[in-house]
């Protein structure tokens, strides 16, 4: 008999703890929260934004408040009803804790989710009451009160969770004399890491709901409702509109091209390695180890900074090539547009290759040296010995790189193009990456941008990018048997 | 490597070939060396060298005029104390948020205990590869309140998966004896992570401590695309940034035959000194903790080659 019950306990446990999950996601929805009781807070505003800072719902009053319109007791009743139902809703995460250890500790889960489910349902009711002083303003026309729907949520919400916490009350067995205050050690470390797997859930999964952009004609500050919902448009717009699709060709073949010269000299580095390790005194090769690293470690914005000291009118290469008598007076190199693939290639190799090359240098003191002497025996040669021993040795690492090389195709990364790209080169250095920085939030955001064709061209990027990635893991797989993420 | 150069120096008298080779191959490395620790040298001997004669481009090989008045004028320049100190304090803060939270998450995932252990591992590492898009990323962060907001330099970057799975392997080669004996003792998880896994693995910490810092230090996409509003919040590197732009829009300017007013030419030679003079605030640091981070460079590659 008890052992049913403690069946249908662990069920309500279960639905109670979705509960207290579905309140602490709900808390980060904007579309939900209860606190925008007039169109003058934010759209995009979430429950979680408004406790935390009172600005966040009266900065928009300011007008308001001066004129009179509205009382500055109905703000803060409302900024009152946002902190309670965030307080509520922390207490509902306490539940979802507590409720994982053992009988003693259940038991005290549905205590507190009785006091959070009360201290939500007095939110609703101080909320209700700021929302009729919104309604009774002087001039609701200027501050368009509302009634959020989240209001009614949360309070359902809440109003349920106390229930399934009386329920497990009556469910749960009494705690006997052996019964402690424990959780098992399953959950507990479970436990701990929640609040970790809450930022990787707010910061790398959660944005992947603003992919629903993509489905509307977003404009920044509007609301997305259904009036603004285009389904597909900017997908077929992608390809029947001429101006974007030449766009996007031109950025492809950027792209392509530039990711294309990386991956031909992706030897590169290994040749760097196999070549320092053929110079003979450890002393030297140390230090051109040191120095040639040292480019990887400054900024993007650095580099331009060096190249602007270099490359451009007063800067050395002019200096270099005038006194040499190359030619008679400076150019702005920077200015130019031609061979645009080439130089940031070469930027890129100047800034990464002796980092590059560390990874081999490592693979090549793991050779085993009975190799070399044995080939020595054999009459080898340097070269042969460099072709036969070392390069073999090292091609697995290269392998997987290039591997990785090819699956981050579309993925030039934004910086280098931003800090190095003008009015004069912009045809040739706009990278996929690039073009969706600038399209979506370039020009301030301005009217020439578009967030939601940027935010599917970023998608499409995104789901291309992880299908070429599983496709270089299968080949791998099938050559090497082993996976390379 | 050491054993393969006792082994050509003692048996084999070098050819002719070979001479011609390592000669060849001297003078490469020496060039490419070169090629990169210029750039900072020729920086450097600007700041330092008297102002008209840079703006002019006759400082190339050593400094002329040396006065050091370029760094002490930085102090004046508006808003570069406020970016120092914002990206200092990110740095400080974002580096210390990240090794903390690595260390304690990468010793969880090894609890084998724990409820749902591979899955949540699993959903932490797929993040590397996967991610929803620039647009996205910073509608969510508006809409959590961190753009023009300097936490927003600082919490989404405390969790790096990669650093997780350095940490995690680098955990999983201490001997598994040592925690044993402590729970054996009667600590808790946070007592052994705290006095036991906390100071063995120090070495790994450091490694990604300093890369996490330079990058804090170096980063400034995240300041151009979440601070547009808040200049105060800007990163050094951000700066510097507006520098150059302004400067290379000026000196297109100038190039182009537009009249310039004189207060033009002069914020002209003031942006390429300052910019020049911040240029070399920002990489000293780096320069400063490179022998240090040296040490770690191997060790970080060669253990993010080992997944787990």
């Amino acid at each position: 008999m008890r052992k049913n019950e403690s069946g249908h306990a662990s069920v309500v446990m279960v639905v109670l703890r979705l509960l207290c999950f579905l309140l602490f996601a709900g808390a980060f929805i904007p579309a939900l929260n209860p606190a925008r009781l007039s169109e003058l807070i934010g759209e995009n505003v979430s429950l979680f934004t408004c406790a935390l800072s009172y600005s966040s719902i009266a900065s928009e009053f300011t007008r308001a408040l001066q004129r009179g319109w509205v009382e500055k007791s109905a703000i803060s009743t409302a900024y009152t009803g946002a902190v309670l139902a965030a307080l509520g809703i922390a207490g509902s995460m306490g539940v979802f804790c507590v409720s994982l250890g053992k009988l003693k500790m259940k038991r005290l889960s549905a205590a507190i989710g009785i006091g959070a489910g009360v201290l939500g349902l007095s939110s609703t009711a101080v909320l209700l009451n700021a929302a009729s002083m919104f309604t009774n303003s002087p001039n609701p026309d200027r501050i368009d009160p509302m009634m959020p729907v989240g209001v009614w949520v949360f309070a359902a919400v809440f109003a349920v969770q106390i229930i399934l916490c009386v329920i497990a009350l009556m469910f749960l067995p009494k705690p006997t004399a052996e019964d402690r205050y424990e959780i098992e050690a399953r959950y507990r470390l479970f436990l701990m890491m929640l609040p970790f797997l809450a930022l990787v859930l707010i910061f790398s999964y959660l944005p992947l709901w603003g992919w629903r952009v993509s489905l509307f004609d977003y404009r920044p500050g509007f609301k997305l409702s259904m009036d603004s919902f285009v389904g597909l448009k900017w997908l077929r717009y992608l390809f029947d509109n001429a101006a974007t699709r030449a766009d996007i060709m031109r950025v492809l073949r950027n792209t392509f091209a530039i990711s294309g010269i990386g991956i031909a000299t992706s030897w590169l580095p290994m040749a760097f390695a196999i070549f320092l390790s053929e110079m003979r005194s450890n002393g030297a090769k140390r230090f051109v180890q040191t120095l040639t690293t040292i480019p990887n470690f400054i900024s993007w914005v650095l580099v331009y900074s060096v190249a602007f000291a270099i490359f451009s009118t007063e800067g050395f290469l002019n200096w270099l090539l005038t006194s040499v008598g190359i030619i008679e007076a400076g150019t702005n190199y920077l200015m130019n547009g031609s061979h645009i693939w080439l130089k940031m290639w070469a930027w890129g190799t100047w800034k990464g290759l002796g980092w590059g090359a560390i990874i081999y240098i490592a693979g090549i003191s793991g050779i085993d040296q009975q190799l070399y002497e044995a080939a020595t025996v054999d009459g080898a040669g340097r070269f042969q010995k460099m072709w036969h021993i070392t390069v073999p040795g090292l091609l697995s690492t290269f392998f997987v790189l290039l591997l990785l090389s090819i699956s981050n195709i579309l993925s030039n990364g934004m910086d280098q193009y931003l800090v190095f790209h003008n009015p004069i080169n912009k045809d040739s250095i706009q990278v996929l990456d690039l073009y969706v920085y600038q399209l979506g939030l370039g020009a301030g955001g301005g009217s020439t941008s578009n967030i939601s064709l940027a935010t599917l061209v970023g998608m499409l990027k995104s789901i291309i990018s992880v299908t070429l990635l599983f496709g270089a893991n299968k080949v791998s797989k099938w050559l090497r048997g082993e996976s390379i993420v | 490597m050491a054993k393969t150069e006792k082994y050509k120096g003692t048996h084999f008298k070098p050819s002719a070939g070979d001479r011609v080779f390592s000669v060849l191959n001297g003078t490469f490395f020496a060039l490419f060396t070169l090629v990169c620790i210029f750039p900072i040298y020729y920086l450097f001997i600007n700041t330092i060298s008297d102002n008209s004669l840079v703006a002019s481009g006759q400082v190339n090989l050593y400094p002329r005029g040396i006065h050091f008045n370029n760094y002490v004028k930085l102090l004046n320049v508006n808003d570069l104390a406020t970016s120092v100190f914002v990206t200092l304090g990110r740095t400080v803060l974002g580096t210390a948020s990240m090794v903390l939270a690595s260390a304690f998450v990468g010793y969880l995932v090894t609890q084998k205990k724990m409820f749902a252990r591979t899955f949540i591992y699993r959903a932490i590492i797929v993040t590397m590869y996967f991610n929803a898009g620039l647009i996205p990323w910073y509608l969510n962060m508006s809409m959590l309140g961190l753009t023009n907001n300097f936490m927003g330099y600082v919490i989404p970057a405390i969790i790096s998966p990669f650093n997780i799975i350095l940490v995690k392997t680098y955990i999983e080669s201490i001997p598994a004896e040592l925690e044993e004996s402590a729970f054996i003792d009667g600590a808790g998880y946070f007592t052994v992570f705290r006095a036991l896994m906390l100071p063995l693995s120090k070495p790994i910490l450091a490694t990604i401590a300093v890369f996490g810092a330079v990058g804090h230090w170096n980063s400034f996409t995240d300041s151009i695309i979440l601070m547009g509003s808040e200049p105060k919040l800007y990163t050094l590197q951000h700066r510097l940034y507006i520098y150059l732009t302004s400067s290379s829009n000026l000196g297109k300017l100038m190039e182009g035959g537009s009249t310039l007013t004189a207060s033009m030419v002069e914020s002209v030679l003031n942006n390429r000194v300052i910019s020049l003079t911040v240029s070399m605030i920002t990489i000293v640091p780096i320069l400063l903790v490179y022998p240090y981070m040296q040490r770690y460079f191997q060790k970080g590659i060669m253990m993010g080659a080992v997944k787990g």
